[in-house]
């Protein structure tokens, strides 16, 4: 799956980053970026920082919120 | 409050929509020296069961992105252990004649939505921008933001 090392920093980095709940990370393989108010700014210091990528933005939460679709879907890669 | 209202079809609430990439993403395209893709007119259903958005992955695929996001989700067959799924950001447009809603960075799933006679589901991320009636005694709905 896309994206392995930074999901690995994020969780290793969420208890100092729980002190931000709420806001929005952005992490380049082992690195924080930054942490940002919205998912907007985030994603604009992501492109402005480390061009087409990769990075990855995350909403930080203590609880990780599922997202609940009553419809079946099959969530695919492009 | 603007608003447009159209006719329930048979497959339900569906509005035309204008999936590009996010507005960052087409800046640093640009930056790059690198074309914009052109955005895709689709079908989008407006589903109130979905928390999150979804768009075909054949839509997705034709603008070029790579996922900037990652989210657990449930459905009826996860069968109580969610499934983590790429996220990947767009822009987002509901066309209507007389006036336009746009959103410049939404994070969407790509999940395979063709085969319904869709190529959206419209979230509830994006129904907590705006009022939304459905009206099934008269035919209609409507979507004020």
């Amino acid at each position: 799956m896309a994206l392995e090392k930074e999901m690995q920093t994020y969780e290793r980095e969420l208890p100092n980053l729980l002190q931000q709940e709420g806001k929005f990370a952005l992490i380049h393989g082992v690195e924080v970026g930054g942490v940002y108010d919205t998912y907007e700014d985030a994603l604009k210091a992501g492109y402005e920082k480390y061009g087409l990528g990769p990075f990855l933005v995350k909403r930080i939460q203590a609880v990780e919120q599922v997202q609940f679709f009553t419809r079946d879907i099959v969530p695919c890669r492009t | 409050m603007p608003h447009l209202t159209l006719q329930i079809s048979p497959g339900g609430p569906i509005l035309d929509l204008l999936v590009g990439v996010s507005v960052p993403r087409a800046a640093a395209l640009q930056r790059a020296g690198q074309p914009v893709p052109q955005a895709v007119r689709v079908r989008g259903l407006v589903d109130t069961g979905a928390s999150g958005t979804c768009v075909d992955p054949g839509c997705l695929s034709s603008l070029g992105l790579s996922p900037t996001g990652q989210s657990p989700i449930h459905t009826p067959s996860t069968e109580g252990t969610p499934v983590l799924c790429d996220q990947y950001d767009v822009s987002l447009v509901l066309l209507h004649p007389r006036l336009q809603f746009t959103l410049h960075a939404l994070p969407v799933i790509a999940s395979s939505l063709s085969i319904q006679g869709i190529q959206a589901l419209l979230g509830r991320d994006v129904l907590a921008a705006c009022l939304f009636v459905y009206d099934g005694a008269a035919g209609i709905f409507s979507l004020a933001f």
